[in-house]
């Protein structure tokens, strides 16, 4: 922690198709609703150790550093 | 060593051993490094102070019984001990992986270097104490005792609580999801089940530097990864492997830049007054410590606030 580390993106959990494209670097989840995808990102966080950030336009991302 | 030497004056090198030793073990308490804790620490510790002193009182009395070569062996045996700082600073490293909160590399050196300073300051009491000691010996007690007590007060760096007010801030979310400890910014939470948590049960406290010293230390990193682990080491941090975000953070107030930092934690004992407590014992760096920065932020604001 001390040096920062570089966080990569891990993945992406998103309610709204149009917000990402699939861009070949994490995959897309599409969850129907909110409640899913929260529940979704975090299933996959605490299984790969990965922190959730919101980018409030419906879809969240998944980062490992 | 012949029937021909004169007899050897112990006294000297008594009170010279003696004065050395209880320079080293009187620091020997494992509060803030949180090392030696077990008795194999202990000993190997203890076993080097005792071959720090005995170095250090024999100089004296092997120069005046012209055993020249005796007294070349033991600055030789010396030297020896530049390796304590390496054999330290690979303990601390090999465990940083299995903390959750980790020291963090300034912080390790820090230690490492003190311990490798004390052994080389028993030596120094010993041999200070031994050449008064030849003299009269009871001058070489009270001497051994001042020489002591001078060591402790070179040997003691400045705490956090001297430099930096320490006060309880709130722990809040702004903009759904921004974590905030008082004024400060601290990261992004984006699983609700963890802004819950930091909710229920984080404790936020804020970081105000009370000088221009106090705010150098705040911006180096080292130092807040230090003040991040002994947090989490007095109060406990409710994190295990596979919950990234709930760790324990130190941040400086970042878009602001005021030249406060906060910190956030999810403990195991909710005690505030123990977690500042612990956050004003935290040593102040070495790299930090005596750098001095003047905030010009700050002072403009009080300016304009005078005028107004």
């Amino acid at each position: 922690m001390a040096d920062a580390p570089t966080p990569k993106m891990f993945a992406i959990i998103t309610c709204d198709k149009n917000v990402v494209t699939s861009g070949g670097m994490a995959p897309v989840f599409v969850a129907p609703n909110e409640i899913e995808r929260d529940r979704v990102a975090m299933w996959i966080c605490r299984i790969t150790n990965a922190t959730v950030h919101d980018l409030h336009n419906g879809a969240v991302i998944l980062t490992v550093s | 060593m012949s029937a021909s030497t004169p007899p050897i004056n112990w006294a000297p090198m008594i009170v010279g051993f003696l004065a050395g030793f209880v320079s080293r073990i009187l620091y020997l308490k494992s509060g803030r490094s949180h090392y030696p804790g077990y008795p194999s620490g202990y000993i190997s510790q203890v076993a080097m102070a005792i071959i720090a002193a005995m170095i250090g009182s024999s100089i004296i009395v092997a120069l005046i019984g012209k055993q020249f070569t005796a007294a070349t062996f033991l600055t030789l045996a010396a030297t020896q001990f530049r390796d304590i700082r390496s054999t330290e600073r690979s303990t601390l490293e090999q465990e940083e992986k299995l903390i959750l909160v980790p020291r963090g590399a300034g912080y390790i050196e820090g230690i490492a270097i003190t311990y490798e300073a004390r052994n080389f300051l028993a030596m120094l009491v010993a041999l200070a104490t031994s050449l008064v000691a030849e003299w009269i010996w009871l001058a070489g007690v009270i001497a051994g005792i001042i020489f002591i007590v001078i060591g402790e007060k070179l040997m003691s760096g400045p705490n956090l609580g001297k430099l930096v007010d320490v006060q309880p801030a709130e722990v809040k979310f702004e903009k759904g999801t921004l974590l905030y400890a008082g004024p400060v910014m601290m990261m992004e939470v984006g699983l609700a089940d963890s802004r819950e948590r930091y909710r229920k049960e984080g404790l936020g406290v804020v970081l105000t530097p009370k000088n221009p010293r106090g705010e150098a230390a705040l911006w180096n990193v080292a130092q807040r990864q230090a003040i991040a682990h002994e947090a989490a080491s007095a109060v406990g941090v409710q994190k295990d492997v596979g919950y990234p975000e709930q760790g324990t953070l130190c941040r400086m107030a970042m878009p602001a830049g005021t030249g406060q930092a906060a910190l956030t934690i999810i403990p195991v004992e909710r005690d505030m007054e123990k977690l500042i407590q612990a956050i004003k014992k935290v040593p102040v760096l070495e790299s930090g410590k005596w750098s001095r920065m003047h905030n010009t932020k700050n002072r403009q604001e009080q300016k304009e606030e005078t005028h107004g």
